[in-house]
């Protein structure tokens, strides 16, 4: 027989370790960045102009197929870029789209989006009517957020994290923004080992949670040694920044360089989004 | 509570940019005063520290998904403007590397997550516990009480943000072109979901760890430190 209480706490491990799991892997990884593709072959900063204007273009449209369009455009560019299309699938359907059907699924009904009915049938004897409006909207809502967030996990996919992380300065972000955020960055890591080695440490004692105060505490006491700790490193970083030269104003690095292919991707994702604003315009 | 991208019109997302903006380069200013050259890395730990405890989310109907943010616990040690800074490149290391919250909703989750919820979150704080010594259980209850009012201000006005979408952006047949549900359903669907479930989990979560570091170093709460 299952034990609720057990259930429980395993429910609040195994998801912290998951995520934990996958902060690690998401960090780590960057195999996909690393590998011989169009998109990996760019420049970053143009990359993520062209990426953002795509962006810009699917939040902006009100048309459901040029927006279908721009994700048929993102699935192609995942298969010259040398990612599988069904992990690229599953990465960015499986989680925030499918919650957003989820979300809109009330208003495809009368009830919530009065209108024109499409399709009327019952449920328990519950006359249910989903409407045309109701029926647009919510298609328009789940391939909006589909193709924006394709867009996102295909930059992040086919760009290392600390060069995206640069990219910032492009858009003008002070320098000290930008260290703090790529020092930040690399602390993920650290700190997801951190916590996953101090629950295998209290499992490894008291073996499992078995009372959810209990492991309410465990939680509340691992934040707070985490905090600990990092006071304690921050002086550490410190001096090793010291010893590498820092002044107290932060420079970075910046080994970018602009080919010709980099202009025609740039110039081609400007005619592709002037063309679908152009098109959405005149329909 | 984080606004993935769709959700609100490019209109919206812009005006919250804009309000930013300001609001950032205060924050930045405010920092540089307050916190030495010697305590960069310690905001961009603290960045990182807010994001691990930001992990842990759940989705909840009405919009979005709710979890603790760590806002107000940032606040209480290392002051609102510093904790405007860490939440915000937290933020934006999850919109820009993991896909979570939109990048054109930047401005926006920041505004409710960096600024509102901090803000709101450490004043409350600060009137309940006034001059209680550090160690006393006031500032553990004081540090409770804003965490909850913090993240509920927080919620109340990603409802809002949600809300209106219905109301300024829909075709000719009122079809809704980003966010679905009007102000009546979506700010009672994010503030009782706070009320109830995630305004309690910022509670424990941010009441217990000031609990344990009143334990180990007071030297937190007294100013010490900053």
């Amino acid at each position: 027989m299952s034990n609720p209480v057990h259930k429980k706490s395993d429910f609040i491990e195994r998801s912290i370790l998951s995520a934990l799991a996958f902060l690690k892997d998401a960090t780590l990884s960057e195999e996909y960045a690393n590998r011989k593709g169009l998109l990996q072959s760019l420049d970053p900063r143009f990359k993520t102009i062209s990426f953002f204007a795509f962006l810009v273009t699917a939040v902006s449209l009100k048309n459901v197929v040029l927006i279908g369009t721009l994700y048929g455009l993102c699935l192609l560019l995942a298969f010259l870029s040398s990612i599988p299309v069904r992990h690229f699938l599953v990465r960015t359907l499986l989680f925030i789209p499918l919650f957003s059907l989820c979300i809109v699924l009330p208003t495809l009904f009368s009830i919530v989006t009065p209108g024109e009915a499409v399709w009327s049938f019952n449920i328990l004897g519950i006359s249910a009517v989903i409407t045309r409006p109701g029926f647009d909207g919510a298609l328009l809502f789940v391939v909006r957020i589909a193709t924006s967030v394709s867009l996102v996990v295909l930059l992040s996919l086919t760009t290392r994290h600390s060069e995206l992380l640069k990219v910032l300065r492009v858009f003008g972000v002070p320098p000290i923004f930008v260290l703090t955020v790529s020092m930040s960055y690399r602390y993920l890591y650290l700190f997801a080992t951190m916590v996953e080695n101090i629950f295998t440490a209290v499992k490894s004692r008291v073996g499992v949670v078995s009372h959810q105060r209990h492991g309410q505490n465990i939680v509340a006491w691992n934040i707070a040694n985490t905090w600990n700790r990092t006071t304690q490193m921050s002086e550490e970083v410190y001096m090793a920044m010291l010893s590498r030269g820092y002044t107290g104003e932060p420079r970075l690095l910046s080994a970018f360089q602009a080919t010709p292919k980099d202009w025609v991707w740039l110039l081609g994702a400007v005619i592709i989004c002037a063309s679908l604003f152009y098109r959405g315009y005149t329909l | 509570m984080h606004i993935p991208d769709g959700y609100l019109s490019p209109a919206t997302c812009g005006v919250f940019g804009a309000v930013m903006i300001p609001i950032w380069t205060v924050a930045s200013k405010a920092v540089k005063k307050t916190l030495s050259v010697k305590q960069v890395p310690y905001l961009a730990i603290g960045a990182a520290f807010s994001f691990v405890i930001m992990m842990f989310n759940v989705p909840i109907p009405g919009g979005s998904t709710g979890h603790a943010v760590g806002g107000v616990l940032v606040a209480v040690l290392i002051g609102p403007w510093a904790a405007c800074i860490a939440v915000t490149v937290a933020l934006v290391i999850q919109a820009l590397l993991f896909g979570d919250g939109g990048i054109t909703a930047i401005g926006a989750n920041c505004f409710n997550m960096a600024f509102v919820l901090p803000f709101v979150g450490y004043y409350v704080y600060r009137l309940i516990c006034s001059d209680s010594p550090a160690g006393s259980n006031r500032r553990v209850i004081a540090a409770g009480a804003g965490a909850y009012v913090g993240i509920c201000v927080a919620a109340l006005c990603t409802g809002v943000e949600f809300g209106l979408q219905p109301l300024l952006y829909h075709t000719a047949n009122g079809q809704a072109l980003y966010c679905p549900y009007s102000l009546n359903v979506a700010v009672p669907a994010m503030l009782v979901s706070h009320f109830l479930v995630f305004g309690w989990v910022e509670v424990i979560v941010t009441a217990l760890v000031v609990k344990y570091l009143q334990k180990q170093d007071a030297v937190f709460f007294k100013g010490g430190r900053f």
